[in-house]
């Protein structure tokens, strides 16, 4: 329904476009509380659509971080070309996520996949860079993935004789034991490349860091997050505990794709890849959260990806909103921005403070679940391997404060000022959720356990009100006490601020980060003094075995074979040197080989 | 009535904390200095020091993060304060705060708070040797969280709980210390440990004769005052931590100093002997034998 609203909007002005946003919000929400399901049929097929409580736990996410975005990007835009192709792919894109949503079949649920995959695809492509590697990456895997959908979704027809979720969810136990194994790795195979899970995540860092900013906040905030849902749908509609190795599997997979991201994110030079790596990371914890399986843990990883939205969100319209003042985001080039952009930084300390799990902001809330359920089930070796990554995330979250905003202040960055209003707002509005997911994680517990109750988990979760949520409890009633602990880190700071502030008041004066104590060497003001470059070069002497060889290697020797294989056959069958452009070649192999099993089958 | 003796409770554990904390780091100065053959200084010399840097006054600054820094520092250090506890048994109400109200994860958690806020106040001051020393700061960190935690993890997993008192109440229940039940736990979080206090071999952060004290090199006065007030509660909560976890608590103060005395003294002559590792060597150390001791008491923990 809004796909369609959105469909027939040639949206090219920015009040349309927000106008748009929040009828379809308001839209949307008036029928939040509407369980009906639509009926279509065309030509003997029955599609269903209808919104689910797990599916509105998730469109709250798309149609919040949907309207900041849009908000975001009048400003980030401004004075770029061909804005009513970037807006249609944008608006497109939103709409298919709530089709996603909202489908209650996997023939449209397949479809809006697709369109979602393409309008992101356009998006990616819209700088003009790098079009033929960094987009046809993106490309390829999304093509991969929804192959593989496609043979899961065609296989479970075939075994069930139904389309429709319901009757898919219901009839599922009845298969056998590799029919539902086979379905099932097929399907995540499919969402796993949205969620960049590590041997399909390739393609995340390029192309999240060459969409412009105001996308990738939907992005890595929304729509990786269809690849969480559909995770959900299988691993709890489908799956039964049978199948418990999978379960197992898809936790370790998720755990190396949390370790080894973190670390490429900690080496990384632009503050656009470090986001994206560490968005890849986040997505790792999520996954693992939710293949645990126990009350806690899923609603630790249903937590954790709504906040994930909002501070990644956050950081990704911060570093947009660098590199529209001051031209670029490499750290090595940006640095001591804080005088001058201190909106911008603080809502990036914030929502830094919130990645990195510091209390008591929400995403220490969510790393508690996380752990608590981690140990209470029994995973010890799982949490070793997310707290390494969590402790590596304290690196790279330092490093984008101080890349950009601290060090420094060089006479290149002397003319940057701060971002204008309507990119202040939304950043503000989601550091502000932060603070308050911190101090009263009540509000997103709601929606979230009536998203469990859609996925088979009982109604666990006192009956209280959202902001009566101060108390959390493990499953060995471990607890912690969360107003006691926002009340002794507030009383702490302000006495200590009020002491260090009034004391000697009067006598003191900022001077500049040039005037600064170098052994009597005087620092002249064009001297560089940035510490920046190859910042973690010890980390990355002690942990190179891990980086030595990345999996971007191994597809590019799998190309280069692919790529000689190809020129053998046709010079057995043209003859003549009829030169293709490699990764069309390549892209035309991966479609034949996914094709032929498909007709095959 | 019940808020104000909460508030002089709190009050007078800061105290003990800060009293004692100070006192032991004149005492490692002396300490270091008979090892090396000098005469040292008094141990009360660390309250001489600290009188006279609040005495100074500070006349410049280099942006709000500087001047935050050492707030962030204190608070850390206040805060984790309040959720360890310091004695065990009845009748200490004193020092009871809010024991109950966190539990280790909450505590892992909340020690870095202060060391990223210091972080970010070192960062301001554009100082290179601060960021040198903060990076290094930070990649060692990553090489003793990960033995240190999995010494927890086996704590947790051998005991079913993951609160301090609760750990503290089967220490006592049954008799025996931690460092007993499981003593590759224990191994292991000692090696953690020598990386935590910063004394050499892994005073990397600071290393005088390199970087010139590096994090704290733009910091004086007031500010450096704070930071010492700091350090001293934050050594004072890390040791009633250990000796919490590991050795059972102790009932009475006079124990308190006893054990977590002997326990400081490890990373302590430790490092007295020793010269400073490189930032890498620092970090793949930890990666080596105490992995192979966390492995050992995890797996010790689970059968």
């Amino acid at each position: 329904m809004s796909f369609l609203l959105n469909k027939i909007v040639p949206a090219l002005r920015d009040v349309f476009n927000v106008a748009v946003m929040l009828f379809v919000s308001f839209f949307f929400y008036s029928h939040m509380g509407n369980t009906a399901v639509t009926n279509i049929y065309i030509g003997g097929l029955q599609l269903q659509w209808g919104l689910t409580a797990a599916g509105n736990l998730f469109s709250i996410i798309v149609l919040v971080l949907g309207l900041l975005a849009i908000i975001y990007s009048t400003s980030y835009m401004k004075g770029k070309e061909r804005l009513g192709y970037f807006y249609f792919n944008f608006l497109l894109s939103i709409g298919s996520m709530l089709g996603i949503l909202m489908s209650r079949d996997l023939v449209s649920l397949f479809i809006f996949w697709e369109i979602m995959t393409w309008s992101s695809y356009f998006i990616v492509i819209y700088s003009g860079k790098n079009v033929d590697k960094r987009g046809l990456k993106y490309f390829i895997f999304s093509a991969i993935g929804a192959y593989a959908m496609l043979m899961g979704i065609v296989l479970a027809y075939s075994y069930i004789g139904s389309f429709l979720l319901d009757d898919v969810f219901l009839s599922f136990p009845a298969l056998g034991y590799y029919r539902q194994i086979s379905i099932s790795i097929l399907l995540m195979v499919g969402f796993g490349v949205k969620t960049a899970m590590m041997p399909l995540h390739v393609w995340a860092p390029d192309a999240y860091s060459e969409s412009p900013m105001s996308f990738t906040v939907l992005f890595s905030g929304a729509l990786s997050k269809m690849g969480v849902f559909g995770f959900a749908l299988v691993m709890f509609n489908l799956l039964n505990p049978s199948s418990q190795i999978i379960y197992d599997v898809i936790g370790w997979m998720g755990a190396i794709t949390a370790v080894l991201a973190t670390f490429y994110a900690v080496v990384q030079k632009d503050a656009k890849k470090l986001l994206a790596y560490s968005s890849v990371a986040q997505l790792g914890y999520i996954v693992v959260a939710l293949s645990i399986n126990t009350y806690l843990s899923v609603m630790a990883g249903l937590y954790l990806a709504v906040l994930h939205a909002i501070f990644k969100g956050t950081l990704f319209m911060a570093v947009g909103a660098v590199e529209k003042q001051a031209g670029t985001t490499d750290m090595t080039k940006v640095s001591g921005l804080i005088r001058k952009m201190p909106w911008t930084f603080l809502a990036t300390l914030i929502s830094i403070i919130s990645l990195a799990g510091i209390p008591p902001l929400g995403g220490f809330i969510g790393k508690w679940m996380l752990y608590e359920s981690l140990v209470s089930s029994g995973h010890y070796f799982l949490i070793i391997m997310i707290f390494l990554s969590s402790t590596a995330a304290f690196l790279y979250c330092y490093r984008i404060l101080f890349g950009l905003f601290l060090g420094q202040e060089e006479e290149e960055t002397a003319h940057v000022k701060e971002a204008p209003i309507s990119m202040l707002i939304p950043m503000l509005i989601l550091a502000g959720l932060s603070i308050l997911s911190g101090a009263f994680p009540g509000f997103i517990f709601k929606p979230v356990q009536q998203a469990m109750l859609n996925f088979g988990f009982g109604d666990l979760l006192p009956k209280l009100n959202w902001w009566e949520f101060t108390v959390l409890f493990n499953a060995w009633g471990d607890k912690i006490v969360i107003h006691n602990i926002w009340i002794s880190i507030i009383v702490v700071f302000l006495v200590g601020l009020a002491f260090i502030t009034i004391k000697g008041w009067k006598n003191q004066r900022y001077v500049t980060t040039k005037d600064i104590s170098s052994s009597g060497e005087i620092i002249r003001p064009e001297d560089n003094m940035t510490f920046q470059q190859n910042f973690y070069r010890p980390i990355e002497r002690a942990v190179w075995p891990l980086m030595k060889r990345q999996i971007d290697d191994y597809y590019h020797a799998f190309a280069r074979g692919l790529e000689s294989l190809f020129e053998f056959t046709r010079r057995i069958y043209m003859g003549n040197g009829q030169m293709y452009a490699l990764f069309v070649v390549i892209f035309l192999v991966i479609l034949l080989l996914g094709g032929s099993q498909f007709f095959g089958f | 009535m019940n808020i104000l003796t909460e508030i002089l409770g709190a009050i007078a554990t800061i105290i003990l904390a800060f009293t004692v904390g100070m006192f032991y780091g004149g005492t490692v100065r002396r300490v270091i200095a008979r090892l090396q053959n000098r005469v040292g200084p008094p141990i009360y010399q660390n309250f001489i020091d600290l009188l006279k840097l609040q005495s100074k006054s500070t006349s410049i600054h280099h942006g709000a993060m500087q001047h935050m820094g050492p707030v962030f520092a204190i608070t850390a250090s206040i805060t984790s304060l309040m959720f360890v506890p310091i004695l065990n048994g009845e009748g200490w109400f004193w020092f009871e705060n809010l024991n109950f109200s966190g539990d280790l994860i909450f505590l892992l958690y909340m020690m870095v708070f202060g060391s990223l806020g210091m972080a970010l106040g070192a960062g301001q001051t554009g100082n290179p040797n601060s960021a040198i020393g903060v990076s290094r700061g930070l990649s060692q960190m990553v090489g003793y969280e990960i033995p240190f935690v999995m010494a927890l993890v086996a704590l947790m997993a051998q005991f079913h709980t993951t609160s301090i008192t609760g750990i503290m109440d089967i220490q006592s229940e049954s008799g025996t210390w931690m460092m007993f039940a499981n003593p590759f736990a224990f191994i292991t979080a000692v090696f953690a440990m020598l990386g935590m206090f910063h004394y050499a071999p892994f005073d990397i952060v600071i290393a005088p004769a390199e970087i010139a004290s590096g994090p704290i090199s733009e910091f004086g006065g007031k500010y450096l005052g704070v930071m010492m007030t700091s350090g001293s509660i934050f050594a004072f909560v890390k040791l009633v931590l250990y000796v919490d976890l590991f050795m059972g608590g102790a009932s009475n103060l006079v124990m308190l100093v006893i054990k977590t005395f002997s326990l400081y003294m490890i990373p302590v002559l430790w490092g007295a002997v020793s010269p400073r590792y490189r930032t890498e060597q620092a970090i793949t150390y930890f990666w080596k034998w105490p992995l192979v001791f966390g492995f050992i008491a995890i797996v010790w923990a689970i059968y």
